[in-house]
């Protein structure tokens, strides 16, 4: 079997580097699984390329720019592991606080941006020296990071605290506590800049912030599926596509995403995926947009043009995060 | 590696001209002195089987996790933790610490001093709220200062009940030790088999003791005997009779109830909905203690105080107690959904889970108990059941 999946790994690198129509990228699916403590690939046609043994508790994962290494922050090791998409080994960690969660790049790609869970801090990371040269205090359990484009600034989560951490990344100082709802999770930021999206897992709402001046926007949003009840709706995962008119969000123990317009805040559709919907990711041509599922342990893939299920796909114990490389 | 660290300064003024609540806040904690609960079980040879400790460590880490919203807001929250022996004297501590401003005290203390203390203070401007009493006639007092974070009896055999109903194990052979809290235990599980149409087979009093006379109660094999069964339910809050109850019943079957599979607000081997880090940090905080129920129970009070401050954007009283009695409250208590009080009785409505020593084996409500407006209420007392006493 193994041998098998190597045979496929060699085949399959083979294929790119004769078919100029991938050089964009392999169309490969990565899922990092918290308690498999591995990355696990999928070619496109959703067979298992190859199971990559990383260290403990994989969690978010981020390419760099050309996609040519995927980082994993792998939280009960206390390291961010560093995959070599052309081979699929892990060549590299860096070091970091403990339990690293959820992170960003500095538009740059110089520093990493990572919430320690567990020693509520955002720690900020040189790449090139691996030195932590900020260390930011947070609420208790930090988790979502996103960096506005310029750089100049972060937003970090407190899941205990209930609040949006503003943080210029110049001096590494907290300018403004925003307070949101129950369990602050994750981000999006709109494609050009001036809203944040916030999903609140246990308050089931989202929230939106104006980043021009750091104040939420309007009213809270909830989105309940039919036949659920507000409180089974927890917010997880969010996603937008490039021109900034959809995003898929994730509804956690609801067991479906909701796809939403990201103007009129109107639900477009509701689809049923796996258990627990966790993150969420969309294809660089926004064809597909893919779910983790985490209690069920497999992925769900969704087709964006009808907005229904396509397939789900078995993975293994408890998927954390799916990205594409295409 | 070397850390180079900033120390940033978390900025103040979030709600410019409505945090009017800033300033310090004084919590209220009040504990029974040398408290019979927390002594580490001893056995005659001086091993402690289950290691003491006070819960006053769970209220101190629900103020700690919450300090950067009280930063925010401007307010210093600190914890008051009184002793006292006696209903009088803790009483008199109420009051104390109402003069000098604290509105908000949180209990630990056993049923009968629940009750008198907070009957005595009925009329105060204050809330008390009750963290490791699970007695059920707290909760039908009605008293509007009270409040509680301690999962009630029926809470807590509601989850077991269900839990027994979805494995099909219907004939259930009760034990009762000797204990008030034992039978409350009881009956609080009687009550809930009767609703869920389970088949208590017998129910048996069972004595400590190897006295030949009364071998029908004290001897495990017999008194397990004589009957058939799919489980026995064991109320033992002494835990002496129930540690050997195990492997050595008449028939092959589990053990619930004080041993076995137990139900409790928390467990520390739960490890989803952020519950693990929860635990870690009080391990830290405690040098390695493991939470129990009434950690978690202190901890999810001082917690609602503190958010209720943050929150009610008010420095009246009325307007936070009002606050933290409203579902506007939405308690992260890591458990995957979100907490607030039950208006009919004060309780704090949540999920409970079913454990052995560990690992936790279902988390109740169990899938397919549906209610008409939340399924925590499922749990417990519901409101067209409330009765005032």
């Amino acid at each position: 079997m193994k041998r098998l999946a190597i045979l496929a790994a060699v085949a399959f690198a083979t294929a790119i580097s004769v078919l100029p129509a991938w050089a964009a990228g392999t169309g490969m699916i990565f899922v990092s699984t918290e308690k498999g403590n591995e990355v696990v690939v999928l070619d496109q046609d959703h067979n298992i390329v190859k199971r990559i043994e990383t260290s403990r508790r994989p969690r978010d994962m981020h390419f760099n720019a050309d996609k040519s290494l995927l980082y994993v922050a792998c939280g009960d090791d206390d390291v961010i592991d560093v995959i070599d998409v052309a081979t699929l080994e892990v060549v590299d960690h860096i070091p970091t606080g403990p339990s690293p969660e959820v992170f960003a790049f500095s538009p740059d790609e110089k520093q990493i941006l990572v919430s320690n869970e567990e020693d509520s801090r955002l720690e900020v990371i040189d790449m090139e020296s691996r030195l932590s040269v900020q260390d930011i205090p947070t609420g208790a359990e930090p988790e979502g990071v996103i960096v506005s484009k310029d750089g100049k600034t972060a937003y970090v989560t407190s899941e205990v605290a209930d609040m949006v951490h503003v943080v210029d990344t110049a001096t590494g100082a907290v300018t403004k506590n925003i307070l949101v709802g129950t369990r602050p999770r994750r981000f999006i930021l709109t494609p050009d800049g001036s809203e944040l999206w916030v999903s609140c897992e246990l308050s089931s709402e989202i929230y939106i912030i104006d980043t021009a001046t750091n104040e939420i926007k309007g009213d809270s949003l909830i989105f309940v599926p039919p036949g659920f009840r507000e409180e089974d709706v927890t917010p997880v995962g969010l996603a937008i596509t490039k021109d900034g008119s959809k995003v898929l969000l994730s509804l956690g123990r609801a067991n479906h995403v909701a796809i939403i317009d990201a103007k009129s805040h109107d639900v477009l559709q509701y689809v049923l995926v796996g258990k627990r919907a966790w993150s969420v990711d969309l294809s660089s041509d926004e064809t597909k947009a893919y779910v983790a599922n985490g209690l069920s342990d497999d992925i769900t893939i969704i087709d964006m043009a009808s907005m229904k299920p396509e397939i789900s796909i078995p993975i293994g114990r408890v998927p954390h995060s799916v990205v594409i490389d295409d | 590696m070397i850390k180079h660290l900033v120390f940033a300064v978390l900025a103040l003024g979030l709600w410019s001209g409505a945090a009017l609540a800033e300033g310090p806040v004084t919590i209220g904690y009040l504990g029974l002195q040398d408290d019979p609960r927390y002594h580490p079980d001893i056995v005659y040879t001086r091993i402690e089987i289950a290691p003491g400790g006070n819960p006053v460590d769970g209220a101190t880490m629900g103020i700690d996790d919450l300090k950067v919203v009280s930063d925010a807001v401007g307010q210093t929250v600190s914890l008051d933790h009184q002793e006292a022996a006696d209903a009088t004297s803790l009483t008199a501590k109420v009051q104390a610490m109402v003069t000098a401003g604290e509105h908000f005290i949180i209990l630990d203390l056993p049923a009968d001093l629940v009750e008198q203390v907070a009957t005595a203070t009925k009329d105060l401007p204050v809330t008390l709220i009750n963290a490791t009493a699970p007695e059920d006639r707290l909760r039908s007092l009605c008293l509007p200062n009270l409040l509680h974070t301690a999962a009630s009896d029926r809470m807590n055999a509601d989850a077991m009940v269900q839990y027994l109903r979805t494995r099909n194990w219907t004939k259930v052979l009760m034990l009762v030790g000797p204990l008030e809290r034992d039978k409350a235990m009881a009956d609080a599980f009687r009550a809930s088999a009767d609703r869920q149409r389970l088949n208590v087979v017998d129910t048996r009093t069972f004595t400590l003791a190897t006295d030949p006379a009364n071998r029908e109660s004290n001897n495990s094999q017999l008194i397990t005997g004589n009957a058939d069964y799919d489980v026995v339910y064991v109320a033992d809050n002494q835990g002496e009779f129930s540690r050997y109850l195990p492997y050595d019943t008449q028939l092959p079957r589990l053990v619930i109830g004080s041993t076995g599979l137990a139900a409790s607000e928390w467990q520390w081997s739960w490890d989803r909905d952020g519950s693990t880090q929860v635990t870690v940090r009080f391990e830290e905080l405690t040098k390695g203690r493991r939470m129990t129920g009434q950690d978690w129970a202190t901890w999810i009070a001082a917690k609602s105080i503190v958010t209720a401050y943050a929150k009610a954007r008010s420095d009246d009283y009325a307007k936070i107690a009002e606050y933290i009695r409203s579902s506007r409250l939405r308690m992260d208590g890591s458990k995957g959904v979100q907490l607030n009080f039950r208006p009919w009785d004060g309780q704090m409505r949540m999920p409970i889970v079913l454990a052995t020593h560990n690992a936790v084996i279902a988390e109740a409500p169990l899938d397919g108990f549906l209610h008409e407006t939340n399924t925590l209420d499922t749990l417990g007392t519901d409101e067209p059941e409330q009765q005032c006493l």
